[in-house]
């Protein structure tokens, strides 16, 4: 029944692969239409799929595991090649091709003038591909293979232009900041092997609540050696300075991976594995802590930032966090919908700010920005609805889903006050900083004389106002979305109402947009008077809390230390000293033994007479 | 003639030749050292198949022959094209593959 499920994966494999063999002869038009229909493709079979799956009674539409072959069989180690096709999977499915597909058909205007056209395509072609194996993998196998797949399509498209040192340098520094989170997703691997003797997610996830006890050492080792890996990938702390570096990709990228996929795999994961999580509260506890003070943190980095993509990066660790707080404390359901609506929003807002940025031709800096909304309409509409969600306004899709994060953060089993009382700091915190972007952006008169804005053509546009439509009205989808997930976390996560909390939350929101607005309207010298008085917060929050130099200072510099000390000293010194003195004696030695040889015939006739008399005289008298 | 006759005349044959090779310089005269060798030995595997009443040191004393003239031809072209280049017949001159 969902065997026509691995078309899904099939598609943008196939774009991937053609895109890349046969891109350089295609023109633009045919590596364009290639690289968005796969994906469209997929997004079509992802429909099928989950019409499949909703005829299905509820309590069957869990564990379909569907089997292509057996892959590999070792003593007891059976690998199949599957994928596992349930509520969960089916709904990451649909937001990686759904919100990949509009970003692919934006990418086909925001990439327009680029040479390296269809090399774009296939890259991004790869990335659905590895994303899709990550969330339909059905044992922690391919789930690594999907997870290092989508970190190397990540580094080659944050890399892409790799005339720009910048670009590589960040291209590095998130792969390396991913290994080390694949590094812990494979010891886990082996821990879970070793314990279950299985990979199968099913297999695994039957046995585990029979097998340990509450806080048992080994699932605590495992959910936090996963959880290396969920930071790693979702920029939580302390792994998290990869993420903002990595907007010096294209901002298409910056939409579809570091903010509305790729990122969100830490949070995939967590759901995913919750029944190992629920057998350690502590881990539970964990990943709550870190995902609020990550929320926190990254909120207040993102306050003072003037690179608006940067922002809007500092904007997903930010949400990321939120995220963590609901698996956290076991409503997954409302952590993987404000997945969905943070999808939708947040895609939305890096390409509206792509569309101000390709018509500013290049600019990123807020400051040199302003007055756009009278020359890009539609750009700014529908940045605004993107604003308007992340900050949680009323009846926008982020309102249903962070304010339901916020009232569980105090009202669900492992709430209590303080996570509450930090996610509403930091919701005021969002509604500043994205409404502090967005009046420097399109309010008041252009900063920048030299610059001749536009709007963007209708293959930018049209995408924006699909997901601005999706962004305004995703919160529908809340109800739904509990119901079709509640199989896979075999409960329906309970929603809590408390006027007063719901309040003061929405005030924090609105409270953070009119101080954006209030600060914007106040004059400039006063503005600085402000900056001057806060200037020991504001130089820590501008240098993002210094922690890429404290990384710098702690591991970067002494491994170069080490590895000079060793090149000077063990390689230089040792090693090749060794090596080059044998090479040297030998040489000395040969040629010394090399006199022998004179050259002259006679000498070697002497020579061989003389032997073979004496061989002959051994022969004969001994 | 008894066969220590032959034996002797051979081996002093084959003595000429060998001392002639080490100590001619001239290599067209150590070439014909070596047919002097090769001939001492030819002579012998010919009395001998007399001797013996069999055909197979004759036969044996063609093939060497034919060898022989075979290496000859190559002999003399190595050093007619040495002498070509260098102009010396010097044997102890010819060391450049010395270590």
């Amino acid at each position: 029944m969902f065997a026509s499920s691995w078309l899904i994966l099939f598609f943008p494999l196939l774009g991937f692969i053609g895109l890349s063999w046969y891109g350089n002869r295609l023109s633009k038009k045919l590596a364009g239409l290639i690289g968005c229909g796969t994906v469209g493709a997929s997004f079509f079979m992802t429909l099928v799929t989950l019409s499949n799956l909703l005829f299905l009674p509820a309590e069957e539409r869990v564990g379909q595991v569907q089997t292509l072959y057996q892959w590999m069989s070792a003593g007891s180690f059976k690998l199949n090649l599957a994928i596992l096709v349930d509520p969960l999977s089916v709904f990451m499915f649909l937001i990686v091709t759904g919100v990949g597909f509009v970003i692919h058909v934006y990418s086909v205007g925001y990439m327009h003038d680029d040479p390296e056209y269809s090399r774009f395509f296939s890259y991004l072609n790869l990335f659905i591909f590895s994303m899709l194996l990550l969330v339909a993998a059905a044992d922690f196998f391919f789930l690594i293979v999907g997870w290092a797949l989508v970190g190397l399509a990540s580094y080659l498209l944050i890399g892409f232009w790799r005339e720009k040192t910048s670009a590589v340098l960040a291209a590095r520094k998130a792969f390396v900041m991913n290994v080390i989170g694949d590094v812990g997703m494979v010891i886990a691997a082996f821990a879970i092997f070793e314990s279950f003797g299985t990979l199968n997610f099913v297999d695994v996830f039957v046995a585990a609540p029979g097998m340990f006890r509450p806080n048992d050492d080994t699932v605590l080792l495992i959910t936090l050696l996963l959880l290396v890996g969920a930071f790693a990938k979702s920029a939580q702390l302390p792994l998290h300075t990869w993420l903002p570096d990595a907007m010096e990709g294209p901002t298409p990228v910056s939409a579809l991976i570091h903010a509305a996929t790729m990122v969100t795999a830490g949070v995939y994961l967590v759901a995913r594995c919750h029944v190992l999580y629920e057998l350690v509260p502590y881990t539970m506890y964990f990943i709550a802590g870190v995902g609020i003070l990550t929320a926190v943190f990254a909120g207040s980095m993102a306050l003072v930032q003037y690179d608006i993509k940067r922002v809007i990066a500092y904007s997903t660790m930010s949400q990321l966090g939120y995220m963590f707080l609901a698996v956290g404390i076991g409503v997954y359901s409302l952590g993987m919908f404000h997945l969905m609506t943070h999808a939708f929003f947040k895609a939305l807002l890096f390409l509206a700010a792509g569309s101000v940025i390709h018509s500013l031709d290049g600019e990123q800096d807020i400051r040199k920005m302003g007055g756009l909304q009278r020359v890009m309409p539609l750009t700014h509409a529908t940045f605004l609805i993107g604003a308007l969600a992340l900050a949680g306004f009323p009846l926008t899709s982020g309102y249903f889903s962070k304010e339901a994060i916020i009232l569980s953060s105090y009202h669900a089993e492992m709430g209590n006050f303080v996570f509450w009382a930090i996610a509403v700091l930091t919701a005021g915190m969002t509604a500043f900083y994205i409404f502090r972007v967005y009046f420097y952006t399109f309010v008041g008169g252009l900063r920048s004389p030299g610059a001749h804005p536009h709007e963007s053509p209708m293959i930018m546009v049209v995408p924006l106002a699909v997901l601005a439509v999706l962004a305004l009205l995703g919160g529908l989808l809340g109800p739904w979305v509990d119901s079709f997930l509640s199989p896979v976390f075999g409960r329906v996560v309970e929603h809590h109402h408390d006027g007063a909390l719901e309040t003061i939350a929405l005030v924090a929101g609105i409270g953070g947009i009119a101080t954006a607005g209030l600060l914007y309207m106040v004059s400039k010298d006063r503005m600085d008077l402000i900056k001057e008085a806060m200037a020991p917060i504001y130089d820590l929050l501008f240098h993002k809390y210094y922690v890429d130099e404290i990384y710098d200072f702690l591991i970067v510099s002494p491994t170069k230390a080490i590895g000079a000390f060793l090149e000077q000293k063990a390689e230089r010194e040792g090693i090749d000293f060794v090596v080059d003195e044998v090479g040297l004696q030998v040489k000395e030695v040969s040629r010394g033994i090399s006199l022998w040889q004179s050259g002259k015939v006679r000498t070697y006739a002497l020579n061989m007479i003389v032997g073979m008399v004496t061989i002959l005289l051994f022969v004969v008298f001994m | 003639m008894g066969e220590q006759f032959v034996l002797l005349i051979s081996a002093a044959i084959f003595c000429v030749g060998t001392a002639g090779f080490v100590i001619r310089k001239n290599p067209l005269i150590m070439f014909m050292s070596v047919e002097l060798m090769l001939n001492s030995v030819n002579f012998l595997l010919v009395t001998y198949s007399s001797f013996l009443n069999s055909l197979d040191g004759q036969i044996f004393a063609l093939m060497i022959m034919a060898v022989a003239a075979a290496e000859v031809v190559v002999g003399l072209a190595i050093i007619l094209t040495i002498f070509r280049t260098r102009h010396d017949m010097d044997v102890d001159h010819i060391d450049v593959l010395k270590g």
